[in-house]
């Protein structure tokens, strides 16, 4: 599938702090695809050289075959951009921000806004300063499917939003991105969510890229297992094997590799491995299978 | 397009030009009729002769109101838009960025140009009836530095506001107040002569270091 987003070897540092190294990634046209990633491991970084407001040390990124340093403006007009925070010009009302945004994109979807606008029981006149950090939220998430994009970034879309608006949000964004074949790049710091929006996955961890897969071969594939073993044993780690630990007599590790594999690779070990069991995973934790709990 | 850019101004500053309409045509309102009172108490023959020989002007207290309506402009324009990096909205919309900077900076130097001109009709329009009508362009000429100060100080606090740096912005504030102090070395008129051209070539090229501010905000410059 053809790529809307394309970013090759990128390196970025801040000072001499190394965020990542020779990153490349691809995000195909009509996915939705999340990146994932523990505080610090640079996914605004990301979002940021994709929008086109941070110079990578090294590497480039395209959009839509553009490189986003030298973006059209026809280009720009195909990407709706949430920033983190849900930043949006606070001095205007509901109303005009609308009407000046509309003026900017011809497929401006009116009603899709207001249609959004009106879950949050305010006046049309409300100035956005005014509004709790929640509301302002909506009416930012509200402008981004107004604009009626071909490609959606979406910098924390959770952030703020209360249980209830967050699904009603996962489900309309879904809804929409699949019917009108959108393409979705998005971070959020809730993985329930993702699971519920997201066709694939990047996970990243300090500098690199764990896995980029799609998300039902992850929850497929990904499973954890757990083990009797002594405190003192020394678990195999490495090659597939991710973050073995012993605790209070009970071994415990995720892999990609198939149950009858683990178990040989521990019995190689000198493992005992009694009620050895395999489980599959829900994305959040696959995600701290992957990424480890810090 | 371009007329949602102006909106956006619009909406911004609305309040502000109000307030900055009034004050300023209250200091040259303030500053005539001290100018009248002078004239009613001494007599005009001896308030011609004080402009003719000690080159007074009358308006002196309203010497810093434009440069102060520029800056204020300046932050009243461009501090919402840094808050919170707004800016990045500004610069993602489907328009060049140079040209979404120009649409902005226009704004506020024609704005800027209206208020001003309204001061300067006032002084003028005030002064003649008891002035002779070089004595009136006497203080119009020890006005027009101040009033080119206030449009420079407008372009020099966009370039300072918009920097992302704070190590920048503070050199940016150095050489903004060395520029500015140009503007006034001498509070007489006719002072500057044909400098005043250099002046306001000056000013208006003050609108391109915002550009380099800019520059710097898409680079992703931080402290």
């Amino acid at each position: 599938m053809e790529p809307v987003i394309e970013c090759r070897h990128l390196t970025h540092c801040y000072g001499r702090r190394k965020i990542y190294e020779d990153l490349s990634f691809d995000v195909p046209r009509g996915r939705i695809l999340g990146l994932l990633g523990k505080n610090g491991t640079g996914k605004t970084t990301t979002i940021n050289i994709l929008s086109g407001y941070l110079e990578p040390r090294s590497g480039e990124c395209l959009i839509f075959g553009e490189n986003i340093r030298t973006l059209t403006p026809q280009t720009r007009r195909r990407i709706a951009l949430l920033i983190e925070g849900h930043v949006q010009y606070q001095f205007m009302t509901i109303e005009q921000i609308e009407r000046f945004y509309a003026a900017f994109y011809p497929a401006w979807n009116r009603d899709a806004y207001y249609g959004l606008m009106e879950k949050l029981q305010v006046a049309p006149g409300q100035r956005i300063s005014r509004m709790s950090c929640g509301q302002r939220s909506q009416v930012a998430l509200g402008l981004i499917l107004a604009q009626n994009a071909d490609l959606l970034v979406l910098d924390d879309f959770s952030m703020g939003l209360d249980p209830g608006y967050r699904r009603l949000f996962v489900e309309y964004l879904r809804e929409f991105a699949k019917a009108e074949g959108k393409t979705v790049f998005l971070t959020s710091h809730i993985i329930q969510d993702m699971e519920r929006l997201i066709d694939d996955c990047i996970i990243m961890d300090y500098g690199r890229i764990l896995v980029q897969m799609p998300v039902g071969d992850l929850l497929r594939t990904f499973r954890r297992y757990s083990f009797r073993c002594p405190d003192d044993a020394r678990l195999p780690s490495g090659e597939g094997l991710y973050h073995p630990a012993v605790v209070r007599g009970r071994g415990e590790l995720c892999s990609f590799a198939s149950p009858e594999e683990v178990r040989f690779r521990l019995e190689e070990a000198g493992i005992p491995c009694e009620g050895f069991t395999a489980e599959t995973l829900n994305l959040e934790d696959a995600f701290i299978g992957l990424t480890g709990k810090y | 397009m371009w007329k949602a850019l102006l909106y956006k101004e619009w909406i911004k500053t609305r309040w502000y030009l109000l307030l900055a309409l009034l004050v300023t045509l209250g200091f040259a309102g303030y500053a005539l009729l001290k100018l009248h009172r002078a004239v009613a108490l001494m007599g005009a023959g001896h308030i011609w002769e004080v402009m003719v020989t000690r080159q007074a002007v009358f308006i002196d207290q309203m010497q810093y109101v434009p440069l102060l309506a520029g800056l204020a402009l300046a932050a009243v324009q461009y501090l919402p838009e840094m808050h919170r990096k707004c800016l990045k909205l500004t610069l993602h919309l489907p328009v060049p960025a140079l040209a979404t900077l120009g649409v902005m900076l226009a704004f506020g130097v024609a704005v800027l140009a209206v208020l001003f001109g309204l001061g300067i009709a006032l002084l003028a329009a005030g002064a003649r009836p008891v002035l002779a009508p070089e004595l009136v362009g006497n203080i119009l000429h020890a006005a027009l530095p101040w009033y080119l100060a206030g449009v420079a100080g407008y372009l020099l606090g966009a370039w300072t506001i918009l920097e992302p740096t704070w190590k920048r912005r503070i050199l940016c504030l150095l050489m903004s107040v060395l520029l500015l102090r140009l503007f006034f070395l001498a509070p007489v008129p006719r002072a500057y002569g044909g400098f005043l051209a250099v002046l306001a070539l000056l000013s208006l090229c003050a609108a391109s270091l915002s550009w380099l501010s800019v520059v710097r905000f898409m680079a992703g410059r931080q402290d």
